[in-house]
Order: C-alpha cells, then structure tokens, then sequence
C-alpha cells in the first residue's frame, strides 16, 4: 500500500514536470501550426546555460536567472527571425524538419561549450523531502508541480482575454484572413516563440535540479512529446491533464509491471502510450479534430 | 536573388575544393623516415560518459607526452599515438579500431568496458591486442586477445561483498543485497560476479535493478527495493546516475539506514561533484589505484602534468587510471622492442600484433606502474594485468582508503552456463 | 529541360527508357568502369567509407520513397533499419543461416514491422504521423535492448562476416562489391518504382491524398506499401551493416541518425532518385573529412576547446539541414539539374 502512494506522488508530480515542457510545445503549435521538435534540446541549453551563469560565472541567484530568462527570449528571438519566418507558409514537412536540423544544431552547440556532457547545478531547493503520508517527495518537484499550474493559469488566461493571444489563436487558425485584418503575424511569431523558450528554461532549471544537467534532459523533452499527443496538441488544459497521466502511467505501470516483465518498462510506457492514442483517438483527449477539405 | 546565388556559389565551390584535395590531405601525415612506436587510443571524451572519458583521455595523452619528452620515448624510439574519441558509441569505436589496425597501430587502448565490448570481436578476429581499461568479465573470459589494465567490474563486487561480510555485517543468517546496475557491461559485470560466488559467500540477493545512464528518476525502482528491506545496495554504475540514485535513496529514506556500496566506475571525485560531499557521506566504494597525493613514485611527475595542462582534473581518479594505462602501455611496448627489435614492430602488421603480445604484453612480470597501481603482470590463462584492488569510504568528501592492496581472485566464468547469454 | 535538343524517339520503349542518348550510355558505362575497379587505387580506408556510402544509399533511397514520393513523414527510419541488422544478426549468429537468407529476411522483417507502425498512417499525418514513428523507433530500440535472450541485450551481437557460397567476404574490398552490387539494384529498383502506376499513385499521395482517395486510389494499401517498400530497403541496408561492422549494438540506433537520414535526403533533393545519392555522399564525406582531417589537422595546429571535434560535427549538419531548407528546399538534386540544363543550353544558359 505504502509503494501504491509512492507511485502515485511520484507519478502526479513527474508528469507536471512533462506537463510543463508540453505547455512550451502547446503554445507554439497554438499560435503559429508549427511543430516544434527540438524541444529537448532548447531545454538543454537552458539549462546548460542556467549552469554557466550560476557555476561558471559565479553570479548570484538574483542576477543569474533574469540573465537565463533574457538569454531565452534572446534565443526564441533568433530562431524565429532566422529560421522560421523564410520558411513561412512552407508545408509543414520543412517546417519540421527545420526543427529538427534546429536541435541537432543546439546538441553540437551544447557539446562544444560543455564537452563533460554531465554536471549539476548548485542546489537551489533545500534537500529535505516533504512527506506526505508514508510517501515522499523532493521539493523540486512540488515546485515545478507549482510552477507548471501558475503557468499554464497565467496562459490560459492570456490566451482568452489578452488581445495579443487572441490574435495568436486567430494566425493559428488561418494567417492569411490574420493578416488581411492588419495584426503583424510576424511578430505574433516572434513573441509565441520567446515565451516558449522561457518555458522550455523553467523547465531545465527544474528539472537539473532534479537529476542533474544530462542529455537525458532531451529524452525528457520526448515523453514530453506523449504528453502533447494524449492532451491534444492544441489545449493547455490537455498538457496540464495529460502530463499526471502519463507521469502515473510510467510510474504505476513501471512500479508493478516491472518484476512480472522486464526492467525498464517504465521508458517505453510513454511511447506504447502514443501508438495507442494513434489508433484510437489521434487528436487526444482536449484536442480540436480539424476537418480537412481538398 | 544575386545574393543567394553567390552563397550558394560559393558553397558548392568550397565542397568542390575540400573533395579534391581530400587525397592529398591523406597523404600528409607523420613525415615518412622518422621511427615511431604508433599506439591507438580511444576514449569517450564527450557523450554519455564524458565525465569519465574527458579525464580519461587527458591523462593518456599528458602522461605519453611526458613519456615522450622526458624520458625520449621508448629506448629512444617516440610513441606516436592516433587517439579518436567515440563519444560512446559503439558503432564509431568500431570504425576506430578498423582505422587503429589500417594505420599499422601495434596495439590499441580502450578506457570504457562498453566500448571494448563493441570492438573485442573485430579485435579478436584480426588478432589485433588490445588493452581495456575498465575491464568486465565478458572481456576478458574466455581469454583471446583482449587484456585487461586492472581488475573488473565482478571482482569489484566480490571484494565488497568479502569486506561486507567481514566488517560491516553483523547480524545473524544472509544479509539481503540489492543491486542496480547499469545498462551494460559495467553493471552485468557485478552481476555475473554475483551469480557466481553470492551463494557462497552467504549473501542473498533479493533485488536487481537496472537503470539507463541518463536517467532522470529511480524513485520507482528504489521503491520497490525499499520494500523488500534489503540490508545493503551495491550500485555498479558511473557517476552520474550513481549520484541520482543516491540522492533518490536519500529521499525516500533508505540512505543514510543501509550501507552503499559502488563499482569502481562510480566512486571518483566526479560523484561527489555531481551529488553533493553531504550526500554520498559514508558511502563505501572499491577502487584499483592509487589515491590522489598518496606518496608513490610515480605520483609527482602526474600532479605536475595535470596542474599544467588540465587543471580541471585534479583530484579525479579517472585522471590516474588512465595515466597508469599509458605508462603500462609504454612498458609492453618497451619489453616488446627488447625481445623482437624495432623492425618487427615497424611493419605494423599481424606479425608485429603476435609480437607484441607474445613478446610484450605476456612477457610482463611485476612492472610497478610507478605505485599507481598493483605491480602487474600476465600469468597464463587470465588476461587480467593488474590484480589487486582496495575498498574506499567517502568521508567529508574525500575519497578515503580502508584497507590494503586485496588481490582479487581468477573466476573462469566461461564454465558456467548461464555466462555470456 | 530533360535532354538535350535533337533527340527522336520512334517508340514506346525508347520514350520510356531511362538512359536515353549514347553520351547517357557512355557516361554509365564510365562510372560503371571507376567503380568496380576502385579497389585498384582506393586504400582500405576510402574502401570502407564507399561502404558506408553504399549502405546509406540504400536505406535513404528507402526513406526517399516514403518521404519524397509518398510523403509520409517518417523520423522513425534509423529504427526499421536496426529491425533489418538484428534479425540478420541473429539469424546469422544464433541460427546459423546462410548470409542471403538473413538479407532477405532482414528486408522481410523491417518492411513488416514498417507496416505494422504505418497504419496510423491511415488516419493521421504530418506531425501526428512524425511523433508515431519517433514512438516506433523508440519501442523497437527498447524491445532489442531487453529482449536479451535473442539479441543479447544491452550487451550487443556479434554477427559473423558475410559469406555466399563458400566464399567470405572478409577483406574491404570484396565488401565493398557486395555492398555497390546490392546498392545499384536497389538505386535502380526505386528509379523505376517511380515510373510505374505504384509510383505515380505514391506521388498523387503525397501532394494531395484526399483528392487521391477521391480519384480512386486505395490510400490504406498504398500508404502501407509505402512503409513496407521503404522499410524493406532499410532492412536490407541494415544487414549489410550488420555485416559491414562486425557488432551490433542497439545504441548505433539513435534518434539523431534518424534526423541525420531526413536531413540527407532534403539536402539531396527529395522525391528525385538521385537526390538521396548527392545528400548521403555528401553528408557522409563531410563527416569522414571533417573527423579524420580537419580536426586532427586543426588541433595540432591551434589550440581547440576541449569539445571542438565533437560538438562541430552536429553544429555543421544541424546548420547545414537548416540552410538548405532555407535556401535551397529542393535540395542539391535541383543544383544538379539546373546545372545539367545550363550546361545544355549554353552559351544561353543564364
């Protein structure tokens, strides 16, 4: 009973860690229909860069992470003036690929600033772990269970009220009608991308904390891909439901399937999870069906 | 447009001019006439293990350098290393090693078990010696020609378990031991070892994990050892997921409670870095070489090339491991030049392989490696060189001795059937 | 802009074949010549880069057919190709058969297992249909590296060197004419997969599948072809890989030589048979020029950061996918072709 309660804490507070990278996804596919595959790699070099400021630099907490937070903005800036806005109304096979040629980039990047590959950050959580119950859970993770539901309340909100996400919901639906009607779409671009990359940094902060800044940040950033699928790709209620979801899937299914079958089940969980979405219900639970006409 | 086209240009021309002078480009090398002794070594310098590799590869080339520079080489002869990094995979350091025995290399080094996993069979097949730094069971048994610097990952396991059973237990019955190793030949090692001699040395092993090496998580997996109550862990990993798992123990409250024990892949300076001196206090490890700063000979020379040229690098086992692999290194070739001449080994070939491991490798007998390691040497039948190893406790983050040099013994595990399947 | 002025067809056959003019025939038959005797002057280690070149070739032709003529976004392939290598692995190593049965099982097993992770197809695409093979090629890899009592696990495979008849293809150079016959059938069988009704009901797919549907095509069999064909090819590249390397490790299989395959493919030009041959020498040579000469050169001459070797690898190619499909999304395939036609019609070429 007692391992029943683990798994579960574990599990709920995991998939708010996905569920946080899956809201950087969600807002970019909302705002511009791009599907933005090198998510694993711009949590890397977030959080590689968190540890260059912090470590390398030595800089306080106070000044180091507005610092991460410019360098984020900076870095969707460039990606989207540079990458994005040529291959505008490209079909979307480039737009996909240009991502990923995008983070392959970002890995060598990372490997020729950082070639150890593996490092930690300063601890930033005090190392005490809440109890609850006979379970336990370390405070990054409730942190980044917090932070994730701040988050995606402040971008639901905005979505729905703020002119400006209403625009970006507006040149996901149809940019052309968007631009007869005089919003710049580019920079409606520019800024969806800049919030994604700050989003794409919490969630490396947090999760270096975690488990320390490994390429398996990355990997990460692919589950966080199963999170995205199950959700729906559109809906930020989806990634903040679907994220636990799978979080619990892993560690349920990873914690009792595990001594009947093989270790290590709990990796692949999140993608058997994403084949079986395919074949029943491929927009997921929150996501909108599009109609496609010829 | 026209700026376009110039790009575009100007790219195809560049590609033009790289493709045709790639033949002339090969041909510069080494200048023709000069008398080397080429060795090849490959290190997983970035990659999944870089925080071993990086190190690793820094200090054979530091200490050949010095072998070079110092000493004048080889009884006068210059070692002249082809060194790649593999970035831990198997498929380049397989290329690598084609390309080592291509180049007419007399021999070629290894620092991961993994990546020596990868090449033994082309190695083996071609008759081409070569050295593992970290050496697993599966390497070196059945014994062809692949030879290991120091001991493996299973006698690290039944040195700890030895040292367990006399120092740290003191219940009654079987002590109950948990494992979580990692996904290759460092965690299969200890746990061949523990299929091998668990029975009988009286311990039982209730639980046997496994984890990837870049592994964000092992709350679920220590779960589940939790509870089954175990009354030590032995993880056989390298430092980063050791740190995790540590770190996840410590969480759930299993850590500080039952003793910890790691492979000698594990337990280096990088560890404490990664997880935090407060958290791996206490934990027990086993090590085959010499500590930093420990007054052996061969201790000044290393400290003095690490401070000048990789500074970063101090302190970490890893940095003498593979010093010691060099000087090793140099000693077989040393002894292979004195039984065969240089014009033996000069053609690079299969006969200069046999040479070198009839004449050098298995001609070792008692070279100290300056006091960085156990004196090794070859006797028929096992492959390992270096013999001994000690068991370490971390303590206010240091990595500190607790016993003396233990010579692990030879296990034939290629007599058990379950071995290697 | 396809040939020169003055040709003359009389028939059918002629119309429809693909080397048309003495100077096509000559030119094949040159190149035919420089390859087969290119063990003559090409050390061991050029040797084995052809090898290499050759069984990506094969596999990015497969991808090509998926991708380029059906449109089926497939980031999944380096995983269909290790579905090819370990089944001839272990039926090389654990079953001992002969060298052609594991080949033609390899292409057998991958094209099925293709098939099965392209029925999603059916019913989605584009990013959906990505992440689907991304999943695929991670259950594949997961499945190889814990069905150990098959595929040895995390361990590895060794896998014996390929043999017809009595002869073992030990040496470099008999690999590689192994490896460039098995190549130039594949090549091509995909040329002239194009120009068949299969062919043209892939590329009816891939510009607009719904009018396909409506016009009479069967996307479900068509679209699973599509897998199957491109699958199989990628299963016949990873034997001869199997082979080619002596050890398989599920670790060679990563999702970054998939990416690595879908950026080969868009620098040489997709849907184009000879598209897939310019992106993989070309990305290849890059990579051996720049591991073995560049950097080694570079290094003793100027002091690199430590990561230089390394991390410019994936700098250069991440760079180059993304400046290609920024300014040249057609690929080097279309470079080529325009060459081919200012080189006919000059001095009017402009």
């Amino acid at each position: 009973m007692d391992e029943l309660l683990q798994f579960v804490i574990t599990g709920i507070t995991v998939g708010m860690v996905y569920a946080l990278i899956a809201l950087g996804f969600v807002l970019v596919w909302k705002s511009s229909g791009v599907a933005n595959l090198a998510l694993g790699q711009l949590v890397l070099i977030s959080a590689w860069f968190t540890y260059g400021m912090l470590v390398q630099a030595g800089l306080p907490l106070w000044l180091g992470f507005p610092l991460v937070v410019l360098f984020a903005l900076a870095l969707g800036w460039i990606i989207e003036r540079f990458v994005l806005r040529p291959l505008i109304a490209q079909p979307i096979l480039s737009l996909i690929t240009v991502t990923l040629g995008l983070g392959y980039f970002i890995e060598g990047v990372v490997t020729f600033i950082w070639p150890w590959s593996v490092d930690a950050l300063p601890r930033l959580f005090p190392r005490e772990p809440l109890h609850i119950g006979t379970a336990v859970v370390s405070q990054e993770y409730l942190w980044a269970a917090a932070i994730s539901l701040v988050l995606f309340g402040l971008l639901s909100l905005y979505f729905k009220y703020n002119k400006m996400g209403i625009a970006m919901r507006a040149t996901a639906d149809d940019q052309m009608a968007v631009q007869a009607c005089g919003i710049p779409v580019t920079k409606i671009f520019s800024r969806s991308w800049m919030f994604a990359c700050v989003l794409a940094a919490v969630g490396g902060i947090l999760m270096s904390s975690i488990g320390g800044i490994t390429f398996g940040l990355v990997e990460t950033g692919l589950k966080a891909f199963s999170v995205v699928i199950l959700g729906g790709l559109n809906s930020f209620l989806g990634a903040i439901v679907a994220g636990p979801l799978i979080g619990l899937a892993e560690n349920l299914g990873g914690g009792y399937l595990t001594p009947l079958t093989w270790p290590g089940v709990r990796e692949v969980i999140p993608f058997i999870i994403i084949i079986i979405v395919m074949f029943l219900k491929p927009y997921g639970l929150f996501g909108e069906v599009r109609i496609e006409r010829i | 447009m026209k700026s376009r086209r110039l790009l575009i240009v100007a790219g195809v021309l560049s590609l033009a001019l790289v493709v045709a002078t790639l033949p002339f480009v090969s041909a510069c090398g080494p200048e023709a006439g000069e008398k080397t002794l080429k060795i090849g070594i490959t290190t997983p310098s970035t990659g999944k293990a870089a925080e071993k590799g990086s190190p690793m590869g820094h200090a054979n080339l530091d200490c050949i350098k010095y072998i070079n520079e110092e000493l004048g080489g080889v009884n006068g002869y210059p070692i002249e290393v082809v060194w790649l990094d593999n970035a831990y995979d198997a498929a380049k350091v397989v290329t690598n090693v084609k390309r080592f025995m291509d180049e007419g290399c007399l021999m070629f080094a290894t620092a991961s078990s993994a990546m020596m996993t990868a090449s033994m069979e082309i190695a083996n097949r071609a008759e081409f010696p070569g050295l593992a730094c970290f050496n697993a069971p599966i390497l070196h048994r059945p014994p062809q020609h692949i030879y290991g610097q120091m001991t493996d990952y299973g006698d690290d396991w039944s040195a700890f378990a030895n040292y367990y059973m006399e120092n740290i237990w003191k219940g009654t019955g079987k002590p109950k031991m948990a494992m979580h190793l990692l996904n290759n030949s460092t965690g299969y090692g200890a746990l061949d070892a523990s299929k091998a001699a668990a029975d009988k040395l009286g311990i039982e092993i209730i639980a046997i994990e496994e984890h990837t090496a870049t592994t964000t998580s092992e709350m679920e997996s220590l779960t589940r050892i939790k509870a089954l109550n175990p009354d030590v862990l032995y993880i056989s990993s390298t430092p980063a997921p050791t740190a995790l798992i540590i770190k996840n123990a410590y969480e759930l409250g299993m850590y500080p409670g039952i003793p910890i024990g790691l492979g000698h892949a594990g337990i280096t300076k990088a560890l404490v870095d990664i997880a935090g001196a407060d958290i791996v206090e206490g934990v027990y490890g086993v090590f085959p070489t010499a500590n930093w700063g420990d007054d052996v000979p061969g201790m000044a020379k290393l400290i003095e090339y690490c401070l000048e040229l990789h500074p970063k690098d101090e302190g970490n086992a890893d940095y003498i491991t593979s010093w010691a692999q060099s000087l090793i290194l140099a000693e077989i070739l040393r002894v292979a030049l004195e039984n065969v001449g240089y014009d033996v080994l000069a053609k690079g070939d299969v006969e200069s392989w046999r040479a070198v491991e009839t004449q050098g490798i298995q001609k070792l007998d008692g070279y100290d490696v300056e006091g960085l390691e156990s004196p090794v040497s070859y006797t028929p039948g096992d492959n390992r060189l270096g013999k001994s190893l000690r068991v370490f406790q971390i303590q206010n983050g240091e990595i500190v001795p607790m016993t003396d040099w233990i010579e692990a013994p030879l296990v034939k595990y290629e007599e058990f059937e379950w071995f290697g399947k | 802009m396809d040939l020169p002025a003055g040709i003359r067809n009389f028939s059918y056959a002629t119309d429809m074949a693909i080397f048309r003019t003495k100077t096509h025939w000559a030119l094949l038959l040159a190149l035919l010549v420089i390859l087969f005797t290119a063990p003559l002057y090409w050390g061991n280690y050029w040797l084995g880069v052809a090898n290499l070149i050759g069984i990506t070739i094969i596999a990015a032709t497969g991808l090509n057919i998926l991708l380029g003529y059906c449109g089926q976004l497939s980031i999944g392939h380096a995983g269909f190709i290790a579905v090819g290598a370990y089944t001839a692995a272990v039926l090389t190593n654990r079953l001992e058969l002969p060298f052609l049965v594991g080949l033609i099982s390899a292409g057998v097993a991958a094209g099925l297992i293709g098939l099965i992770f392209g029925i999603p197809s059916v019913r989605v695409k584009g990013f959906y249909l990505a992440i689907t093979t991304i999943a695929a090629q991670f259950i594949i890899i997961w499945v190889i590296n814990h069905w150990s009592s098959v595929t040895g696990g995390f361990t590895g495979i060794s896998v014996p060197l390929a043999s017809i008849g009595g002869f073992v293809f030990k040496s470099e150079a008999s690999q590689f004419y192994l490896i460039i016959t098995i190549t130039i059938i594949c090549i091509f069988f995909a040329k002239n997969l194009v120009r068949t009704r299969v062919g043209r009901a892939f590329i009816a797919i891939r510009d607009n599948d719904l009018a396909a549907e409506v016009m009479g095509i069967n996307l479900f069999r068509y679209k699973l072809l599509a897998f199957f064909i491109g699958c199989f090819l990628a299963g016949i590249a990873g034997s001869l890989l199997a082979h080619w390397i002596g050890f398989m490790n599920a670790e060679q299989f990563s999702l970054t030589e998939s990416i690595l395959y879908i950026g080969m493919i868009i620098i040489g030009g997709l849907g184009t048979t000879i598209g897939p041959i310019l992106g993989v020498v070309f990305i290849r040579l890059l990579q051996q020029v720049l591991t073995v000469q560049v950097v080694p050169f570079l290094e003793s001459t100027v002091a690199l950061p430590a990561g230089f070797a390394s991390g410019v690898t994936p700098m250069l190619f991440g760079l180059a996918i993304v400046l290609f499909l920024v300014l040249e999304p057609r690929g080097l395939a279309h470079r080529w072709m325009l060459f081919k036609s200012a080189y006919r019609l000059w001095p009017f070429s402009y």
